[in-house]
């Protein structure tokens, strides 16, 4: 694993350079900076209120950052189209369509965003998705909904998928599972970046991870060397020591 | 975009509230559809009653224009909730996160649910064709320009309610704003068409683009082009204003800058499309329109007409000289000009004030003064100042009525049991289905 981040430290896919939000006289994120590599699994850690999901919207496009800027692998400013292109995100918390029975939701999301129906078969039966596909959204509970749209975001065909809280509402089994569905798409080449509270889930899944805290980057690299700059004897002590 | 007007599709057959309207919509159109009938029929004749009032009467104004009436209701209170479903469910799912990550123009995501939108009030229209039906089956006589007039007049309401609910919907943070911010507005225009009734002036000008006023015009089988183009620019107003505000990825400020601008350049858009004069008459008994030979003889007067009026706002005589002669004036005679003179908005007290009542003609250096509101006075003094003799007109070319003595039959099975059971049944099949 660290062979291949090392592999990759030459040319990121993603390059996030200074960005800030603010909410009126609140920094949510302040000067937040870091890469995202190609084939990896990042991590994005951090205690509740963090910013890790004013992070995440501001990366996607779907809250105006106040300061800070994108950047390609060609180093080319990353908006607008362009991001579209290259990252897909997908919220947490939220329950979209749900009148509609998941089944379509899936055509749906291959349909509309252009991505690969061959994947189809394969997202639904690594998420477990088959007994569900007649149901609608609405009726699903909460570990079903993140089942369906964990893979809502899988079957996307954007380079990099970023999943706000992967594993939330799952049970051990099925973070277990889910994991292993997201460690199989990158291993496809599909780079992921997510953001995780539960650090030993973070631990598990993740190739490299940036820790934020209080708006602020703490930290980034692999769960070791994160261990080894804290001075701690595992993640959870490292986490504890730099946020 | 065919992925995206599925899922409209599906979203709107999915919502409580549309198929509710439906529901609604049937008993609503029912009955005004049987008041109107019944009284046309008794004004006809039926059981005796008022015989012969009738003889000039048009299934236009007796009929479809009371019947019609019914989405007036519709387009207020019920359609705008579907369209805040629409239009604001996806912002309070979280589907609009997931779908603005897409790269398709806000425009097109705003014009597919729009598109969506008239199609569903084109469903909901169906209950006319039953009444349109049912008419015909009694032995109504039907017009179809008239008819397809005040269809594209109530269309034309419900694309204004679209984009009204689409804009206070993306606006909004919440639904429940969203309706408030719609209803003010609804209640709004009633206001300025109050105001409008009782201060004239510029009131009454900004009156005449409201929706009431609009499908006034439209319910008399009249179509003005400014106000059709008004309707229009307005609607895309809306539209647009939609489209800026579903980018919950562009900061504020900006989306707010933007609309202002939008704002700016649809009120230029509405200002030109005030100075548009052309307009038809659709009705088939004329009624916004002097008969021919009257229409060819005011056509050859070139010199400017200016009539002053010494007409309170709330004065009877007012509103019928309007109503009988300066409306269809306006139309055939573009360099006319009026103006009203009053010091109340009622005119109780004016009545022994010198000129109050006199309407004043001045073609060209030539002056007289009526006081006759009625179309045939009106033209008589025009045409004695223009020294202009009009033809006389044929008889076949005047309108003699469809009176129809016939009760309205079957409607009250129709509109209040087979329709709503209908849409209930197939609201159980689709809930079923999709259960």
């Amino acid at each position: 694993m660290v062979l291949l981040w090392q592999n990759m430290t030459t040319s990121p896919l993603l390059t996030v350079s200074g960005i800030s939000k603010a909410f009126g006289r609140l920094a949510a994120i302040e000067d937040v900076s870091f890469r995202v590599e190609p084939g990896e699994i990042l991590g994005l850690i951090g205690p509740n209120g963090a910013g890790k999901t004013t992070l995440f919207e501001c990366l996607a496009g779907v809250l105006p950052p106040t300061r800070g800027q994108l950047y390609t692998a060609a180093d080319q400013p990353l908006d607008g189209d362009a991001r579209s292109s290259l990252i897909f995100y997908v919220p947490d918390g939220i329950r979209p369509y749900p009148d509609q029975p998941l089944g379509w939701v899936l055509d749906f999301a291959v349909g509309f965003f252009g991505g690969h129906a061959d994947n189809l078969r394969r997202v639904i039966d690594s998420l477990q998705l088959a007994p569900l596909l007649k149901q609608r959204i609405g009726v699903l509970s909460k570990g079903q909904a993140k089942r369906a749209l964990l893979a809502f975001g899988l079957l996307t065909p954007q380079p990099i998928l970023m999943i706000d809280e992967p594993f939330e509402g799952l049970d051990l089994k099925q973070t277990r599972e889910a994991a292993a569905t997201l460690r199989e798409h990158a291993n496809g080449g599909r780079t992921l970046f997510l953001s995780i509270h539960q650090i030993a889930d973070a631990a598990r899944v993740c190739d490299r991870l940036v820790l934020l805290s209080g708006g602020r980057i703490r930290g980034e690299g692999t769960a070791a060397e994160l261990v080894s700059r804290s001075g701690a004897t595992d993640l959870e002590g490292a986490f504890l020591a730099l946020t | 975009m065919q992925w995206l007007l599925a899922k409209e599709w599906r979203e709107l057959w999915s919502a409580r509230a549309w198929w509710l309207m439906l529901i609604v919509t049937g008993p609503l159109v029912g009955l005004s559809f049987i008041n109107a009938v019944q009284m046309y029929a008794e004004l006809s004749g039926l059981n005796g009653t008022a015989v012969g009032v009738g003889e000039a009467f048009s299934p236009l104004v007796g009929v479809w224009a009371p019947t019609f009436s019914a989405y007036e209701l519709v387009a207020a209170f019920l359609f705008p909730f579907v369209v805040i479903r629409l239009v604001g469910g996806d912002r309070q799912n979280g589907a609009l996160k997931l779908e603005m990550q897409q790269r398709i123009s806000p425009f097109a995501r705003v014009g597919a649910k729009a598109l969506v939108l008239l199609t569903a009030w084109l469903v909901a229209m169906l209950p006319l064709v039953i009444a349109g039906l049912l008419w015909k089956s009694y032995g109504g006589s039907t017009y179809a320009p008239e008819l397809a007039t005040i269809a594209l007049g109530h269309v034309l309401n419900a694309s204004l309610t679209i984009a009204l609910g689409a804009a206070a919907a993306a606006v909004a943070e919440h639904p429940s704003t969203a309706a408030i911010i719609t209803l003010s507005v609804t209640v709004g225009t009633w206001v300025i068409s109050f105001i409008a009734a009782l201060q004239g002036g510029w009131w009454e000008l900004v009156a005449a683009f409201t929706p009431p006023a609009l499908v006034a015009q439209f319910q008399h089988g009249l179509i003005r082009l400014d106000v059709t183009l008004s309707t229009l620019a307005l609607t895309t107003f809306g539209l647009i204003l939609a489209a800026l505000w579903l980018r919950i990825g562009v900061p504020a400020q900006r989306r707010l800058v933007e609309s202002i601008a939008t704002l700016g350049t649809v009120a230029l858009m509405i200002g030109a499309c005030a100075m548009a004069r052309a307009s038809w008459d659709a009705s088939e008994n004329r009624q916004n329109s002097f008969s021919e030979p009257d229409e060819a003889a005011l056509r050859s007067i070139t010199t400017p007409l200016h009539i002053e009026a010494h007409f309170a706002m709330e004065d009877s005589r007012r509103a019928e000289l309007e109503r009988m002669a300066l409306v269809k004036l306006r139309r055939i005679m573009p360099r006319l000009t009026v103006t009203y003179a009053s010091q109340t908005s009622v005119g109780l007290y004016e009545q022994n004030t010198e000129h109050y009542g006199e309407i004043i003609y001045t073609l060209g250096s030539k002056r007289d003064t009526s006081r006759i509101v009625t179309a045939e006075g009106v033209l008589e003094t025009i045409y004695g100042l223009a020294g202009v003799t009009p033809g006389v007109e044929r008889d076949d070319e005047i309108f003699r009525g469809h009176p129809l003595a016939v009760p309205p039959r079957h409607a009250g099975v129709m509109f209040f049991g087979v329709w709503p059971a209908a849409i209930a049944g197939a609201w159980f099949v689709r809930y079923r289905r999709q259960a």
